[in-house]
């Protein structure tokens, strides 16, 4: 079975861009550097609002509230930001169109790019976590910590692809850093971070319910509030769908972008 | 006067570079911009001088933004495009380079904030009037030097990283946190007001709430001490930074590290 595996053409290009794409990561950025990122980022943003909160309400409990979200919300550093640059990436360091000229499969090819960024969007929010409780004091007793950490996955996994399909719009534009910046932020205002959605305004709330960690920011707090998986389980389901179709209409962005790229030969174009 | 020449053709050439594609200002503003319109929604409930921590605090935040993403991937994208070489070739000092690209940054980032006090005063109704605009002006221009001078700081360690990307973004909230942009550093931990009072930018900003409020009751050492300390920070800033730049680019010479990346 592990032969059968291993010479499935779809797992070799997954397996062995995963591991170019990290060993190429770590050629530039030393693991010190990734680490005291790991551990700053969570904690000044989380600071940031949590702060804010307290001097908007002083002695209310809002700060669980924002600091739950905002634990989530920190891994759209490398589940929207770093992922959503991959194409971005490849064509400043030249190595677009041989990538592009392979017959390899873009799917595994690019979603095997991704991959260490699932599992550092897993460690930040595990790190925001840990802030929660112990430097914001949230209380985290009555916590489902399985419900809890399925959200957690299933976030990471659902805002990867959401970041996938924003960066197969990096394929055709000179950058993408541009999107990767607007996604990054425009998140703690739309997707229940800071306020509940219902506070923004109606023709804006389905944009909210179309990106994934509006379900995961209303699954976490759930958890950590004692609400066990089963009771999870629609609004899980409900971000396993927004994170599949966002891949889905990744891959096809992709497909007619590079379609479009080839015709118009602005692969090379930064 | 060679250092004025280059300083004012960096300045200029950082400003042709920034208006052959603009775009760029969509990183630079894009967190202050949200934070801003975050903390209004947050305040939405409050009533009293909220609208001046929100509107101020977002105006410093976007030039901060604007002063750390400039210095941070002056020389990235200098390493990225292949340039740097040619720039630290030329028998001008590397300081004088940047700090023109800093001034430039500067005025781009007094512009970001002025674009998004005026997006967020028009789009959320988020007036409020300036008591004494002339103070005000004295206090924002001297908070905008010291930001750039604190930019400048920071890129003598950009030079020597191939992680200058990383740390940018890691630079940018303990600034908004420490200097108490949108709410008062007394709320911080009491052992962190250390770092807050060593911030230039966190005297400024309490300096042009004074001017803007009146009845403003900040740090409570009033409005010409905080001009006077933002006015030290920069000249400190400034010293360390033509300091650091002359250690570094002799470091980078001699290990011949300067384009590793």
């Amino acid at each position: 079975m592990a032969l059968i595996l291993r010479d499935w053409p779809p797992y070799r290009i997954f397996w062995s861009s995963a591991t170019f794409a990290f060993k190429a990561l770590f050629s530039w950025l030393r693991p010190a550097m990734w680490l005291t990122q790991l551990l700053v980022l969570p904690l000044f943003q989380m600071a940031f609002f949590v702060y804010l909160s307290r001097f908007v309400n002083p002695g209310t409990t809002g700060v669980a509230f924002i600091a739950v979200g905002n634990a989530l919300q920190v891994a759209s550093f490398s589940s929207i930001f770093a992922v959503c640059n991959l194409t971005s990436e490849e064509k400043w360091q030249g190595t677009l169109t041989p990538l592009i000229v392979t017959p390899a499969n873009r799917f595994p090819l690019f979603v095997g790019r991704a991959m260490f960024q699932i599992l550092n969007s897993i460690a930040t929010i595990v790190v925001g976590f840990f802030y929660a409780s112990v430097v914001f004091g949230v209380d985290m007793s009555r916590t489902d910590f399985v419900a809890l950490s399925v959200v957690i996955l299933v976030t990471c996994l659902a805002m990867t692809g959401f970041g996938l399909m924003l960066g197969s719009v990096g394929l055709y534009m000179r950058t993408a850093m541009i999107i990767a910046n607007i996604f990054l932020f425009i998140g703690l205002l739309v997707c229940g971070v800071n306020f509940p959605v219902t506070v923004l305004p109606t023709w804006l709330q389905p944009v909210s319910y179309a990106i994934p960690m509006t379900y995961g920011t209303m699954a976490a707090r759930a958890a950590v509030e004692g609400s066990s998986l089963v009771l999870l389980a629609p609004v899980i389901l409900q971000e396993i769908a927004a994170g599949a179709i966002s891949v889905f209409v990744g891959y096809l962005l992709f497909l007619g972008f590079e379609a479009l790229a080839r015709r118009k030969g602005t692969f090379e174009e930064f | 006067m060679t250092r004025l020449q280059t300083f004012w053709g960096s300045f200029r050439m950082s400003l042709l570079h920034f208006f052959a594609d603009p775009q760029w200002i969509i990183p630079n503003i894009i967190a202050p911009f949200v934070f801003t319109i975050v903390a209004l929604i947050l305040f939405r409930d409050v009533s009293g001088s909220v609208a001046l921590y929100a509107v101020l605090g977002g105006g410093m935040m976007g030039m901060w933004g604007n002063t750390l993403y400039g210095s941070g991937f002056a020389l990235a994208f200098d390493r990225w495009n292949g340039t740097i070489e040619y720039v630290l070739g030329t028998p001008s000092r590397l300081v004088w380079i940047i700090a023109g690209r800093s001034a430039s940054n500067a005025v781009l980032g007094l512009a970001n904030a002025l674009a998004i006090v005026l997006v967020v005063a028009i789009g959320y109704g988020a007036f409020f009037a300036i008591a004494d605009p002339i103070l005000f002006l004295l206090a924002l221009v001297l908070t905008l030097t010291s930001l750039s001078a604190l930019g400048v700081v920071f890129c003598s360690a950009f030079l020597l990283s191939r992680s200058a990307q990383v740390m940018t973004n890691g630079l940018e909230m303990p600034i908004y946190v420490a200097s108490g942009s949108m709410f008062p550093v007394a709320l911080l931990p009491f052992w962190s007001h250390p770092l807050s009072f060593s911030l230039g930018p966190t005297w400024g900003i309490d300096a042009m709430r004074y001017a803007a409020d009146a009845t403003y009751v900040g740090l409570g050492f009033g409005y010409w001490t905080d001009v006077l300390v933002v006015l030290a920070s920069a000249i400190v800033y400034l010293t360390i930074g033509f300091w650091l730049f002359i250690v570094v680019e002799n470091k980078v010479r001699r290990d011949a590290s300067l384009t590793e990346y």
